[in-house]
């Protein structure tokens, strides 16, 4: 009996608030009308993320503003480059960074943001471990007046992007390929050369546009029959090794040379990036093939040695320095209330068109090395006659 | 402790996991001045963690019956993949594509309960096959490039609660009714129970601890709400959230209050002793598989709809963080133990660490060796518990 | 040696946190006897042998034990069998996917420069193998031996290990009466080499067969200890030195009433389904009436089991033709499920592998086989579910603090009490009892039979298979005999004595 007065009461309570929330409103965006918010909340009706800024500016006063740096893993030389001096030049530059790496994982690269977003963050950099993948983690960060800076890779998907730095990636391939044409003209004799292609792995949005820009160079030869792409390989899909896995990509040379190779000799090899292109040099060693030309990208140590003493033709070195620089003169330009500096370029990341902050890679051979390295004792110290 | 245990009952050791979780969260908070208890972190610690519980939900039946999943991330990652490309590709609307989601999950779950139910294979190799089956059929639908998905599934994985109703409040107004809610049901479960507690021993039970009991859970209910309503205008409690909660509420009651509950527990205790108690043995592995499987869509989509996009490595050692959030709620590697509210306690002490770590810019790598310790000390207290219990 | 004793226990006290498992036990072992121990389920007869052989370690308990004249202080099982004490368990402890020899040797093996000698460990077992009577090839492997022959193994293996004190812990529960035989002539046999044996048993017959002194022990203290001049001892001294009381009757006076034929089974055939060809029941045919006991004779793997099992909805073996009729209506039974639903309820005869959930509350256990009976709207009721439980612990006398507490922390009285409590709640008419009291003490046993006649008066049909003959006549109002899987034998109560019953089990008519 007495358990149900205190139930009454209680549904009474809760019809009170429920009727109480007929007469409309919502609270806070009181700009925005309550139609606007009712399913699509985040991100859409965001007007207000410069307004943070101002807030910024009153604290900026004790220095040491918060700037995030995500990045994807420190398995490979850039990125681990990347995260040391990343540190240095933000500290440098007078700002408080949090680093953090994601080891390969996108559900722990969101989570990564969001504690960034917590933790104050003004500006996060972001190095994607798939820039398609970080959607609504971005708009939450968009919300939340936060900048984001995309760092190498594209971020797609979503409008929580502000701008990209990186390097010319379509440029990067047709360097890759005039590198390629180069050595095959200076090592292999008279056309028509044999060559494979390789690209790099599917997720990372680059990798489509590596094999793009190199193809934009190769195809007319090909159709001329100047290069004979002796497995017929020549779709991206075809040619893709997936998560850029060296072992990958070594035993799908092996498996194209067994099947194409037995009688003739191959000449050249598009390689996305150097760790592929040390497992394609290595597969024709082991198959009794001669050395082909070899394309690159990273200026890897080992690779810089392989340059050096003949056995892979090219590299492409993309300073990871100049690219942190660049990214932090951005982030000193954005806090500086400055905004975003102007660019010509825009991708469409497939939502909005994204500002790019291309700077241009440098392509490696013996011949030059020493010129490109000059300011780089490490790298230098690998040069030994 | 007498009282005590009047308000919590008897056994006092199946808390110790929400005193380790309670304890973690008020360590994090101080150690990071402030950011562990705040609405966006809150919010951020569900929508990112949910599709983890979802799948230590099915788990934990898996567990319980006496056999594990290692396939769940892949299926998770497949179902939503061949969502992502449902929609894309063909330009279906998206709750089409969810109903094709689920339908893969079913059809995944009803391969491996095939294979374990019919044909007695271990749930270990059945799982493992698929773990490979599923995880090559992500990167062969996808040729390991992400898909995006339409912006109605962001919803489901990032989604909020609407705002409507009077400002004053200062909260979201919808988080508020739903935690409203929640407390009057349990005010009338626990009133209910207190007015039939004599019906069958003739004992009855005290009013005070009853009291005691719903203030206590008005008062974290209540704390829950005013957190997650009262962030950022347009956030409330996340929708992953809420779907998870039903869940919860779901496979409690199926678990603690049907048939099919009681014989997952009797089979994993003793399959034979089950069998000839008339449990349909083969019945009950089936629809475990097919369970597990269908929960593992569901927590792809959810993750999807946070990443607004099938990633090919989606689902890549999910199964691990759910197998541990199982055994940290409890559960015993041999069968026939374990409860859906321990597990989720076992997943919020993971997601929890995970988080406060991360708030502290502790880095993966450390990370992942706390976690490691911690699983590890939470089953050795557990089996030292029992050990003293004799 | 002295004074002729081998052991001497003296005041040994063990305790468990909140229980005194023994107090001030005091046990002398003469040189070269058979000392029986006896007492009820949980009397501590097993404690004090974990305490003897090191399972307990010196210095968590009290007390002293003197073995061959000197102070003993065994902290593991390896010390107390350098010693010369080895204890063989009531469930046996070798590995059975290995040979005869390499159990024998197991952590013992004859190794020479790092390698394993097998020849020398084959023509020692061989050795020892023929001590024990066993002629079997030390390559055999354990699996595929009988319980029994095992037993002897496990006895070799000891032998190996230059045994003085051999402890055997209910040696016979599980063997048949040939290898019972065959066991105690054996155990007669290592007197005579000098070997002290020790043995634990519920057995009387057993005791005044070879036992040159019994002890008796109860709640934890010896309560009586005399020596018995082979093949005399008065069952009825031990029995109330046992339990405490004067037991005068140890089967409850009942007057049956029988009604119609409940239950008939005709031309059942089941076939073994790992050996094909062998048939576990052969055109067996029986029948059952309300409120009659009908009981069912015969040596262990003789098929009583089998046939119960494949009456219960097929659960063992290939079904081979026959028929079922209840109430004169033939009736599918092709899954336990359809028996439960026919009215069949079957406890098996191993409680803990077959009967239980050992993870399981009382309640939970009661409800387990009629979840229906306690659903409110499709969900379980817990309150049914306390209520049905309750009811149960109060009309069995289930001892337990709550109806809550797992099954495990119960005596295998209480135990098999509420198994039976589960099937009591499906409301059977046919009830199969299989083995109904093994393992379970003089006192729990006496009233098990009583809820036996009580459910016979309520009409029920009951089948109750047992190895012990003394029980089937006390209980049964009519006896089948059954020998190699066929029926040999049909005997009212009254006609039937051991003599008759066990002719017609060992002979195909």
């Amino acid at each position: 009996m007495k358990s149900k007065k205190v139930l009454s009461v209680l549904v009474t309570t809760a019809l009170a608030v429920s009727v109480l929330t007929g007469c409309g409103g919502g609270r806070g965006t009181g700009e925005s009308a309550p139609a606007a918010n009712t399913v699509e909340t985040a991100g859409t009706e965001k007007t207000d993320s410069e307004p943070a800024n101002d807030s910024s500016a009153s604290d900026s006063s004790e220095g040491g503003e918060v700037v995030g740096v995500a990045l994807p893993w420190l398995g490979t030389q850039n990125w681990a480059e990347a995260e040391v001096m990343f540190k240095e030049q933000l500290e440098a530059a007078g700002y408080e960074a949090i680093i953090q790496a994601a080891d390969q994982k996108v559900p722990q690269q969101q989570q990564q943001i969001e504690s960034m977003i917590e933790n104050g963050a003004k500006v996060i950099v972001v190095g994607p471990v798939d820039g398609s993948q970080l959607g609504s983690v971005l708009e939450k960060a968009k919300d939340a007046g936060v900048y984001v800076i995309g760092y190498d890779r594209l971020l797609e998907n979503t409008t929580g992007v502000d701008g990209v730095v990186q390097f010319g990636s379509i440029q990067t391939g047709e360097l890759q390929a005039q590198a390629l044409l180069q050595g095959l003209e200076e090592l292999k004799g008279e056309a028509p050369y044999n060559i494979e292609l390789f690209g790099g792995g599917p997720a990372d949005p680059n990798a489509p546009n590596f094999f793009t820009g190199a193809m934009s160079v190769l195809q007319p030869l090909i159709d001329d029959g100047t290069l004979v792409v002796v497995s017929g390989q020549t779709d991206f899909t075809q040619c893709a090794t997936a998560d850029w896995d060296n072992s990958k990509a070594q035993s799908r040379m092996d498996a194209i040379l067994a099947g194409n190779y037995s009688d003739i000799e191959i000449d050249g090899v598009l390689s996305p990036n150097d760790g592929i292109a040390r497992a394609i040099i290595t597969s024709c060693e082991n198959a009794g093939q001669p050395i082909p030309v070899v394309s690159g990208l990273d200026a890897e140590n080992e690779s810089v040695e392989w340059v050096w003493s003949g056995r892979q033709y090219s590299t492409i070195a993309k300073p990871t320095n100049a690219l942190v620089a660049e990214t932090v003169s951005i982030i000193d330009s954005l806090l500086g209330g400055n905004g975003m500096p102007e660019t010509d370029v825009t991708v469409s990341n497939g939502v909005i068109d994204v500002p790019i902050y291309e700077l241009p890679p440098v392509v490696v051979t013996k011949d030059n090395a020493k010129e490109v390295f000059a300011d780089d004792p490490d790298r230098m110290a690998l040069l030994k006659d | 402790m007498k009282y005590v245990k009047k308000v919590l009952g008897e056994d006092l050791r199946q808390y110790t996991m929400v005193v380790a979780l309670v304890a973690l969260i008020i360590i994090f908070n101080i150690a990071s001045g402030g950011k562990m208890v705040t609405s966006s972190n809150f919010q951020n610690l569900i929508s990112g963690n949910a599709y983890v519980l979802v799948l230590a939900l099915g788990m934990l039946m898996v567990i319980v019956i006496g056999q594990i999943d290692l396939s769940v991330g892949s299926v998770a990652g497949f179902a939503s993949m061949v969502m992502a490309i449902t929609a894309r590709q063909f330009n279906l609307p998206w709750y089409v594509a969810i109903l094709v989601a689920l339908a893969i999950g079913v059809i995944a779950g009803a391969w491996q309960g095939f294979f374990l139910s019919r044909l007695g294979i271990p749930g270990f190799i059945t799982t493992l096959g698929g773990m490979m089956i599923f995880r090559g059929g992500v990167i062969w639908v996808s040729n390991s490039i992400s898909v995006p998905v339409p912006s109605e599934l962001k919803w489901f994985g990032a989604g909020y609660l609407p705002e409507w109703g009077p400002a004053f409040t200062g909260m979201n107004n919808s988080t508020l009714l739903l935690g409203i809610i929640a407390i009057v049901v349990y005010i009338i479960i626990q009133l209910k129970k207190f007015t039939h507690s004599g019906d069958v021993t003739g004992i009855k039970e005290e009013f005070w601890p009853v009291a005691v009991r719903i203030g206590l859970v008005t008062a974290v209910i209540g704390f829950m709400t005013w957190i997650f309503g009262s962030g950022r205008p347009g956030t409330s409690f996340p929708i992953p959230g809420l779907i998870l909660v039903m869940l919860i509420i779901l496979y409690h009651l199926i678990t603690e209050r049907t048939s099919f509950g009681r014989h997952v527990y009797a089979v994993g205790g003793n399959k034979l002793a089950a069998e000839l108690s008339g449990v349909n043995v083969k019945r009950t592995y089936f629809l475990t598989m097919l369970n597990m499987s269908i929960l593992a869509a569901v927590a792809g989509i959810l993750f999807v709809g946070r990443s607004t996009a099938a990633g090919p490595a989606d689902g890549t050692s999910w199964e691990m963080d759910a197998i541990a959030s199982v055994f940290i709620g409890g559960a015993a590697v041999s069968g026939g133990v374990g409860t859906v509210i321990a597990t989720m306690v076992g997943g919020l002490v993971m997601a929890v660490l995970n988080n406060g770590l991360m708030l502290m810019g502790v880095g993966a790598d450390k990370t992942q060796v706390i976690k490691g310790f911690v699983l590890l000390a939470a089953v050795a207290f557990d089996v030292y518990n029992k050990k003293n219990r004799r | 040696m002295g004074n002729g004793h081998i052991l001497q226990m003296k005041n040994i006290t063990k305790t468990f946190p909140g229980v005194k498992a023994l107090s001030n036990v005091t046990l002398e072992v003469s040189e070269a006897s058979i000392h029986a121990i006896c007492g009820e389920n949980g009397a501590g007869k097993s404690t004090l042998m974990k305490v003897l052989s090191g399972v307990y370690p010196h210095g968590s308990y009290e007390g002293s034990i003197i073995f061959q004249g000197e102070e003993m202080a065994f902290k593991n099982i390896k010390e107390s069998e350098r010693a010369g004490i080895v204890i063989i368990h009531q469930e046996l402890t070798m590995i059975p996917e290995l040979s005869v020899t390499e159990n024998i040797f197991m952590g013992n093996e004859i190794v020479e420069k790092g390698l394993i000698n097998w020849d020398k460990e084959r023509k020692k077992t061989r050795e020892l193998l023929d001590a024990v009577g066993l002629h079997i090839s030390p390559n055999a492997i354990i699996k595929n031996l009988g319980v029994g022959q095992q037993q002897l193994v496990e006895i070799a293996k000891a032998l190996s290990k230059n045994v003085k004190l051999l402890i055997l812990d209910e040696p016979t529960s599980s063997l048949n009466e040939s290898d019972s035989e065959n066991l105690l002539n054996l155990m007669l046999g290592l007197k005579k080499q000098g070997i002290t044996c020790i043995m634990i048993s519920h057995k009387l017959n057993e005791i005044a067969a070879v036992s040159d002194y019994v002890t008796v022990i109860r709640d934890g203290q010896t309560v009586d200890g005399y020596a018995v001049e082979a093949g005399k001892v008065d069952e009825n001294k031990i029995i109330k030195a046992m339990v405490g009381r004067e037991i005068e009757n140890r089967y409850p006076e009942h007057t049956p009433k029988i009604g119609e034929v409940v239950l008939e089974v005709s031309d059942w055939n089941v076939e073994d389904a790992k050996v094909p060809g062998k048939m576990l029941c052969k055109n067996s045919k029986f029948n059952v009436r309300a409120g009659e006991i009908v009981g069912f004779a015969g040596l262990m793997g003789a098929g009583r089991t089998e046939l119960m099992r494949s009456l219960f909805g097929k659960n063992i073996g290939i079904f081979r033709g026959g028929t079922i009729k209840i109430h004169d209506r033939e009736v599918k039974i092709d899954s336990v499920q359809d028996a439960i639903k026919n009215k069949i309820a079957y406890v098996p005869e191993d409680r803990k592998m077959l009967g239980l959930n050992l993870l399981d509350s009382i309640r939970k256990t009661t409800v387990s086989a009629n979840l229906d009976e306690i659903k409110t709207r499709g969900l379980l009721d817990f309150d049914k579910e306390r209520a049905a439980a309750e009811k149960y612990r109060v009309s069995l006398k289930t001892k337990c603090s709550d109806v809550g507490v797992g099954v495990n922390t119960l005596s295998g009285g209480n135990q098999q009490k509420v198994v039976l409590s589960k099937w009591m709640f499906t409301e059977p008419d046919i009830l199969i009892l299989d083995e109904p009291t093994r393992g379970i003490d003089v006192g729990a046993k006496y009233e098990i039979y009583k809820l036996i006649h009580k459910l016979a008066d309520q009409g029920k049909a009951i089948i109750l298979v047992s190895s012990e003959l003394p029980e089937l006549l006390g209980m049964a109002d009519r006896i089948y005999t059954i020998f190699e899987g066929k029926i040999t034998g049909e005997i009212s109560a009254k006609e039937a004595n051991q003599e008759v019953l066990m002719k017609k089990m060992t002979i195909t008519v």
